[in-house]
Parts: C-alpha cells; sequence; structure tokens
C-alpha cells in the first residue's frame, strides 16, 4: 500500500519519480491526480495501444461471434415474453440474487467485483478520454470529486473481494472448481487487483510528477491488457453472459420443438442451435451444476460442466455446421482426436434431468435441454441401444403404460375402487397415470386422494382408457413415441370433453400442462398438492408427529410449487425439513426416464437423498410425488433399520378423515394394505 | 440376400374381443390391431441378417383389409426396404391354405432367398400358415427357429423342441422358417424411420381368388368361459401345504 506522508509542496518535487512515498494534497479533502497533459507522442501510443488491444481482442472474439451467428436458428425463439426476459437480466445480472443467494460468500465477492465493474466504467471511459485531453469528468468539481470517490469505495470493495476469490480459488480449492488450477484466473485476478490498486494510488498523489505517469500508465496498461486476456478465458462471460440470461428460453427445462423432417435432435454440429453455442461459450465453470448434479456426485460419468465445455471444445474443432457426430461413441477416435469421457452416450443417459444444474446456472445456461438433446439425437436415430430403454419404449407403443402391464389391470383397479367414469357431469378428470393405474404404491396415493375428493364433496370421474403421458419417452429423447402418447391423449380428453385435470404425478401434470403444448391446448391442470392445499380449512388438522417433506424436481424446480405441499404437511404435522430442501432438493433418481433403466453405477442416488431425508430424525417422509415414493420405498429400508414411515401427501392427510363408509383405518387401503 | 417376411396383423392383446353378431367371426369395429408377436420377431431376423451380411433387401408382406398398411408402413420404419400389400377383405373366411396360397402367389415373383414368418399368429394360432406356404412354393422349411446362422450356400438354424431340447439343423437356401418369440431383442421404431418409411414402396396388389371352397370352415367363434373355483385353506403353514398336496395329488392330479 502507499504510505502517506505529510510533506511540502516544495520537497515534492524532489521525491518525484518513487511511488514509495506519496502525499496529501493541500486541499483537506484526497483529489484524484491525473496528468494534465500528454505529448502528441503519448497520445499517439496511446491509441496505438488501444487499437492493438480492441484489434486483439476483436481477433481473438471474432471467430467465437462467427460460430455463434453460424450455428442453426433456434427454432420458434422470439423475445417473447420481454416482461419475464427484463425481469430476469434485472435480478440475475444487475442484482446477482442467484449469484449471492446460492453462494452467499463468494457470490456476494463476485457481486462486488460486478457492481465496481459498473461503477467504474464511467472512470475507465473518462481515464482513456484523459490521454486525448478529453477528460469530462473533473476531479476538482464537486460532481467529479463525488463520482471518484463513489469509485474509489467500490475499487476497495473490489479489491477485497477478488483477493478473497483469489485465496478461494488457489489455497481453498473447492472441488466444484475442478481438478485443473486455472492459472489464467489468477492473472485476471493480478490485473484486477492492480487496476484498483493504481486508481486508489491516485488518489494519494498530486502534482505533475513521474508518479502520476508511472500510475495512469499502469492502470491503463492493465486495462488494455485485461480485454484481449477475455475472449479465450472463462471471462469471456463477462461479454457473452448478460445476453445469454436475457435470451435464455423462457420455460423451465423448455425443450424446443424438432424443427423439419432432417431435425432428429443433437445429432452433430449441424444441429448446435444459435442459443446452445452462446450457453456453451458462457460458462464460467464455476461447477455450481456439476455440485448440484445428482449423478455427478454419486460416481457416475455424467458431469453437467463437463457436457458444457464438451460442446465448447467440439464447436471449436469441428465447427457449427459440421457433420461430425457429437457423441464421441460415434465418432471415430484417433490420436487427435481422442474419445472424451464426457460428452458421451453414457453420461448423457445418467442424467435424471432434475434440473439442478439448470437452477443453479448463473449465466442462463439451460442443460436439461441440452442433455435431453443429445438423447434425441441418439434416440430418434435409432443410435441408443438399451434394452431397458427398448422394452420401455415398447411397453409405452403396446401398451401405452410405462410399466408395460395389460389395460384391463387398470380396468379392474378401478372396478374395485368404484371410481366413477369422466362422463363430463364431474367437476374433475382425476388423471391416474401410470403409476397411479397400474403400480401398488401408487394405486394407494390415487385412492386416498379420491377419499380426500369424496370427502370435500368434489366430483371427479377418471378416464376410461388413460394412456402414459409420454413423460419418460420425452425426456429419454424418443421423439415419436412422445408424439404418439401426446396426440392420443389430448384426443381422448377432448373426447371426454374435460374441462380441469387433477393428478398425483407432477410428472404427469408437467408433461400436460407444458410439454403437449406442441401438439394441441391440454385442459387445466393441477396437482393434487394445490388441490388439498387449497381446501386446506376444510381438511381436519392432525398431529401425526415430525414429517421431513421431500420437495420432488417436478414439482418444485420444474413448476415452482414449494409451498402447497408444505401447507398439506404442516396440517398433518410437524414439518421438518431437510439439509437441501426447496430449489436446492436433490433428487430421488428417478426422472428423465431413469427409474425404468438398469443398475446405476457408483452410489444409488435414492440412497443418498433417503439417507439424508433419515438423518434428519423425522418420523415419517412426505412425498408428492409416487416415483420419489417408489425410489424411497426401497431406499429408506435399505439405508435404515428403523426407517421413517413413508407417506404421501394425500396418504398424510386421509388419516385424519372418518370415513363412516370404510370402517378400517383410513392408513390403510383397499389395494395396498398397511404401509 | 431377398429375405421376404410375412406378417399378420391381429387384435391387440388386450383388446376387448366381441363375437360378431351371426357369431361367425369376431366383432371388427372398434379394435385396434397390432403386428402378431412372432412375425415381430421375424422381422428383427430378418433385419439383423441384413445387417450382418452389409447387403440385402427386406420385403415385408402382409394379406388384409386397409388396415394392415399402418402394420407394414411400422415394418418399414424399423428397417424393412419394401412392403406389398395383398388386398383382401374376407381373410375371416379364408382357411389356412386359402391363406398361404395368396401369400404365395404374391412372394413367387419376388423369388426370395430365404422367407421368414412367426411360427404361429396371436389370435388363431394355428402355426400352419409358413409350413403350407413353403409347401405351396417347393422349399424346404424349419419350424420353432430360435437362431439364424447363414452357412455358405445355406443355412444353420437352431430349433426349440421339447422340455429344454434343441435342434440344429443344416439346410439349403432357398428356404422358409418360422420363427420362435424371444430368440432377439426387438428394436423400438424411431422417428428418422418413420420419416423415411414415407418414400419407401408400399405396393398394393389384388388377392388370388378363392378357387375352392375352404376346407375348414368356422361354425362358431365362442369367447372361453370362465370357470374360477377359489377355495381357501385355513391352518398352520404345514397343514396348508399338506392340504394342498392331497388336493394336488388326487383332485388336480398333477402330482
Amino acid at each position: 500500500m502507499i504510505a502517506g506522508g505529510l510533506q511540502s509542496a516544495a520537497s515534492l518535487r524532489s521525491l518525484t519519480g518513487t511511488l514509495l512515498l506519496s502525499q496529501l494534497p493541500s486541499s483537506p479533502f484526497l483529489t484524484l491526480s491525473e496528468p494534465s497533459r500528454f505529448t502528441a507522442i503519448e497520445s499517439g501510443l496511446l491509441a496505438v495501444s488501444i487499437g492493438l488491444s480492441c484489434g486483439l481482442f476483436f481477433w481473438r472474439f471474432g471467430p467465437i461471434l462467427g460460430t455463434i451467428l453460424r450455428s442453426r436458428k433456434d427454432p420458434g425463439l422470439t423475445l417473447h415474453p420481454l416482461g419475464r426476459r427484463t425481469w430476469d437480466f434485472v435480478w440475475e445480472v444487475l442484482c446477482q440474487a442467484k449469484v449471492i443467494r446460492q453462494r452467499p460468500l463468494p457470490g456476494l465477492a463476485h457481486a462486488f467485483v460486478f457492481w465496481g465493474f459498473l461503477a467504474f466504467a464511467l472512470v475507465s471511459l473518462n481515464h482513456l478520454a484523459v490521454g486525448f485531453g478529453l477528460g469530462f469528468l473533473s476531479p476538482s468539481s464537486t460532481a467529479g470529486r463525488f463520482y471518484f470517490y463513489f469509485a474509489a469505495l467500490w475499487a476497495l470493495l473490489v479489491a477485497i473481494s477478488i483477493t478473497g476469490l483469489f485465496v478461494r480459488r488457489f489455497f481453498v480449492r473447492p472441488v466444484w472448481l475442478g481438478q485443473k488450477v486455472s492459472y489464467e484466473s489468477g492473472v485476471i485476478a493480478f490485473l484486477i487487483f492492480l487496476l484498483m490498486l493504481s486508481y486508489l494510488g491516485s488518489f494519494f498523489v498530486t502534482g505533475e510528477g513521474a508518479a502520476i505517469r508511472l500510475l495512469w500508465w499502469t492502470h491503463t496498461l492493465t486495462l488494455l491488457l485485461f480485454l484481449p486476456l477475455i475472449p479465450h478465458t472463462k471471462h469471456l462471460h463477462l461479454v457473452l453472459s448478460p445476453v445469454t440470461v436475457f435470451l435464455k428460453r423462457p420455460g423451465f427445462s423448455d425443450i424446443p420443438p424438432l424443427r423439419e423432417d432432417e431435425d432428429f435432435g443433437l445429432v452433430a454440429g449441424k444441429d448446435v442451435t444459435q442459443l446452445i453455442s452462446l450457453q456453451t461459450y458462457s460458462c464460467v465453470e464455476c461447477g455450481r451444476c456439476t455440485e448440484h448434479c445428482p449423478a455427478a456426485t454419486t460416481g457416475k460419468v455424467l458431469n453437467p460442466k463437463e457436457i458444457i465445455l464438451g460442446f465448447r471444445s467440439y464447436l471449436n474443432e469441428f465447427g457449427p455446421s459440421s457433420d461430425v457426430p457429437l457423441l464421441t461413441e460415434s465418432r471415430i477416435a484417433s490420436p487427435d482426436n481422442p474419445p472424451a469421457k464426457f460428452l458421451s452416450m453414457e453420461a448423457a443417459f445418467q442424467c435424471t434431468t432434475c434440473g439442478g444444474c439448470e437452477f443453479q446456472c448463473p449465466v442462463g445456461i439451460q442443460h436439461v435441454p441440452i442433455i435431453v438433446g443429445l438423447r434425441r439425437g441418439a434416440t430418434n436415430t435409432g443410435a441408443w441401444e438399451d434394452d431397458y430403454g427398448t422394452k420401455l419404449f415398447l411397453a409405452l407403443e403396446k401398451n401405452g403404460n410405462a410399466l408395460g402391464l395389460g389395460t384391463a389391470e387398470r380396468d379392474k383397479f378401478i372396478q374395485k375402487q368404484a371410481f366413477p367414469i369422466f362422463d363430463g357431469s364431474q367437476e374433475y378428470c382425476l388423471w391416474m397415470g401410470c403409476m397411479g393405474g397400474y403400480d401398488p404404491k401408487g394405486r394407494e396415493i390415487i385412492a386416498d386422494f379420491a377419499k380426500v375428493m369424496q370427502h370435500l364433496g368434489t366430483t371427479f370421474g377418471v378416464l376410461k382408457k388413460e394412456k402414459c403421458t409420454g413423460d419418460p419417452a420425452r425426456r429419454l429423447g424418443n421423439d415419436l413415441v412422445f408424439q404418439t402418447l401426446a396426440e392420443t391423449g389430448l384426443k381422448t380428453l377432448e373426447t371426454a370433453k374435460v374441462k380441469k385435470i387433477v393428478a398425483i404425478c407432477p410428472h404427469c401434470v408437467r408433461t400436460i400442462a407444458t410439454d403437449w403444448k406442441d401438439f394441441g391446448v391440454a385442459p387445466e391442470i393441477e396437482h393434487h398438492s394445490e388441490f388439498m392445499a387449497r381446501h386446506i380449512d376444510r381438511l381436519p388438522k392432525q398431529n401425526s408427529g415430525s414429517i421431513v417433506y421431500h420437495d420432488p424436481c417436478y414439482l418444485g424446480r420444474y413448476q415452482n410449487i414449494y409451498e402447497e405441499p408444505r401447507t398439506v404437511v404442516e396440517h398433518a404435522g410437524t414439518l421438518l425439513e431437510a439439509p437441501r430442501s426447496h430449489e436446492r432438493s436433490f433428487c430421488c433418481g428417478a426422472g428423465g426416464g431413469l427409474a425404468f433403466l438398469g443398475e446405476e453405477q457408483g452410489d444409488r442416488v435414492s440412497h443418498v437423498r433417503a439417507r439424508e431425508l433419515a438423518a434428519t430424525g423425522a418420523q415419517i417422509v412426505g412425498t408428492a410425488c409416487p416415483f420419489c415414493n417408489t425410489m424411497f420405498r426401497d431406499a429408506l429400508t435399505a439405508v435404515s433399520d428403523a426407517p421413517p414411515q413413508l407417506l404421501d401427501i394425500a396418504q398424510l392427510t386421509v388419516r385424519a378423515l372418518s370415513a363412516p363408509q370404510d370402517p378400517k383405518p383410513s392408513g390403510l387401503t383397499e389395494s395396498g394394505g398397511a404401509q | 440376400m431377398k429375405i421376404v417376411v410375412a406378417i399378420k396383423q391381429v387384435p391387440e392383446r388386450d383388446a376387448p374381443v366381441h363375437i360378431a353378431a351371426d357369431g361367425r367371426w369376431i366383432d371388427e369395429s372398434d379394435l385396434n390391431y397390432t403386428i402378431n408377436e412372432p412375425d415381430a420377431y421375424a422381422l428383427e431376423e430378418a433385419l439383423q441378417l441384413k445387417e450382418k451380411g452389409g447387403d440385402g433387401e427386406v420385403v415385408v408382406v402382409c394379406a388384409g383389409p386397409d388396415r394392415v398398411q399402418s402394420t407394414l408402413r411400422e415394418a418399414l420404419a424399423k428397417g424393412a426396404d419394401r412392403a406389398i400389400h395383398i388386398e383382401c377383405d374376407d381373410l375371416g373366411s379364408r382357411d389356412t391354405l386359402g391363406i398361404a396360397r395368396i401369400l404365395a402367389e404374391a412372394i413367387k415373383e419376388e423369388a426370395p432367398d430365404l422367407i421368414l414368418t412367426g411360427l404361429q399368429s396371436d389370435d388363431l394360432g394355428l402355426g400352419q400358415t409358413g409350413v403350407v406356404l413353403a409347401e405351396l412354393l417347393g422349399i424346404p422349411h424349419a419350424t420353432i427357429i430360435m437362431q439364424v446362422e447363414l452357412l455358405g450356400s445355406g443355412l444353420k438354424v437352431k430349433r426349440e423342441l421339447e422340455d429344454g431340447w434343441f435342434q440344429h439343423v443344416e439346410m439349403p437356401l432357398p428356404a422358409l422358417l418360422t420363427i420362435q418369440s424371444g430368440g432377439n431383442k426387438l428394436r423400438y421404431a424411431t422417428l428418422m424411420g418413420i420419416k423415411k418409411a414415407k418414400s419407401k414402396e408400399m405396393k398394393t396388389v389384388a388377392a388370388f381368388p378363392a378357387t375352392a371352397a375352404p376346407a375348414v370352415e368356422l361354425e362358431r367363434v365362442f369367447l372361453p368361459e370362465k370357470q374360477k373355483k377359489t377355495e381357501m385353506f385355513t391352518g398352520s403353514p404345514a397343514e396348508i401345504a399338506a392340504k394342498i398336496v392331497e388336493k394336488l395329488k388326487f383332485e388336480v392330479r398333477v402330482l
């Protein structure tokens, strides 16, 4: 740091040429000093430096921009909804809300650096303008003085923050940043530190000495050195991520429609869209996606960050119009082109589509549509060969349900439960789903929810024939099966004149409400948590002890429904929160069609989550998704000798209902008996 | 190598089957149809043989009304190269010989090296069409085939016998094989396959007219009558087990 000392103006001149000493100015306030006059040579040198810096920047940034622009257009992408986009930009970019909220300490440090940069924009512009005698902010004017002080405050915060971030990256080294230390990050951090130091230093020198010139030139050259370093480092996010956040597809895990006859998903470089290109170059390699990935954290090959970086290396190597397959199994490996581990079919099919990565990403990368895009490319062309996957698709083709059971099984269950068939006179169509119609545990849930509806006096009916919504096919990239099921489903609902649907499965709700949009307009649909929360006043309050609620990915992150199921849980007992809850909830392992695929590598996702839920000490694990329920049924017994009881929120509610027509305790149901 | 696969379209397995008013056939309205399962395995075998050989052609043939085109289209989507639809609205009134004859007439022109078909149909389950077809074409046949291997100019096939026994047979080409379900793993239809199938040839030919009255005539079709007798045993597990053994020995006579 520069030491201040009280010196006379006369002795100052004799001390010029050294940075070690500087002095308080004669005025009672510190004033920013800048050289007042530049020679023509100096100005010329500055102009050349600026030209060189910008030239180098565009020399390196041009090809990247070219790659992004030459990628194929995104089908159906418009600036609509502008309000939502603007809000995301303000909240995520300007306010840095996501960065801070999800990693508070480094997030805040990052935000200070970012806001500092914004505050510095005017200062830097003026700084360069001074070199041509065009300075517009006078250090001695009130406005100028005020602004320079304002910037100095930020400079101090930036200097402290960047030091903290430097220490974190090089000494603390969180595992999510990757094993390779990025030395360029160190260089950049040093440059930022130097920028701030040279600015702050300018307050402590006066007059026309060499010190001032030295500080001025240090600041200038650091600034100009920084610029060309941006494009080939992760600091490219400075330029791209504001655009990426603004332009990202408006929905969560929003899978784009296929464009024409030759589009099967992400097969090769020619299928990579401008948005995907932009997103891959925006990646700042922070590893938040990996940190929250149920696959990456349980020993699978999949690592969402490496998928994105895999796209980036692919684009750098092959370009956006290449026919070389994206997935490395399909590429011919050579010494120049070794098979990369991460952009592989194996990795792509380990994703549970939980969306933890996409939710966390601070620069607007949408991992799930990219991973589903890779799966589409593999499945729609038949390149993905997997015994379980094929069995699932054939079951969906033939039986119309993911469990591969005969439709007569569903008919029998409906008869046994005496569910009314929807005929247009009832208020709700109760969508049973594959789990509610065929799975023993799912049947218990749907039967109990039906009792809740009956208790409330809500009229409902089930469809005579109902097929899977196509959710597993959609997430596994089988557009043929998905489209067939979506069209069939829409037609069935239209023929039956359904106006309102309620379902126990968040996957059904999401798929019908969002994914079916490509093929028609579905009736209004809600999850049973929303329905029960709305009628909570008419449901009996009970105290069943402590209940830990597990947020299903497809209800929470996908549909932003966190409070309704909690309302129901709190009505039944004392709500406990798992260490990872709400938008940070950890997947049960079933999503993305993985419930139907084979044995997992490494730890089971469901076991990791079950351990976490059991460790809360709750007496009951409350779920709101039949898939989570079925995963935990096995996992809780496997990880705990005295596992907590496992109940859906409908089952929690039904326990308090006195059912005169049913003398059995209400925790018992027709189909399944005791839990 | 040119392979012809003879396919039958049958009602979906869970379809609620009703008997037609005249009691001589099923009511075909409101039924969903699909490929006969053993035929799906025959198609899979043909596709795999073609893929292993590196070249060749797979032609699928199906007799029936217009609705069978959807099944043929699906076969094209899974990888068959061409389809032949034999137009025939009176399948129910033709016997096995009659059906084999119209298939033979359509296949003869193709002069294939190999004909594959399912060992039987899911609806009637007679298991004769393939055998009679081979006879009409004058070529050798083998039935209930689990595996097919190309061997120089001929074939080596694995037949399923009873009680876990298998028979390996070498035979010349051209030949006809009836394929057992489960020998291979079926593939799923893909979007790319469906798109490609649109541009593949589907030829429609008229069925060979029936020359004689069918040798077998259907008199009455009826649903199996349900007989369900459930008896609950009570007592300790040992007592229950003893009672079950007794029943199995003396009433059911299977022990």
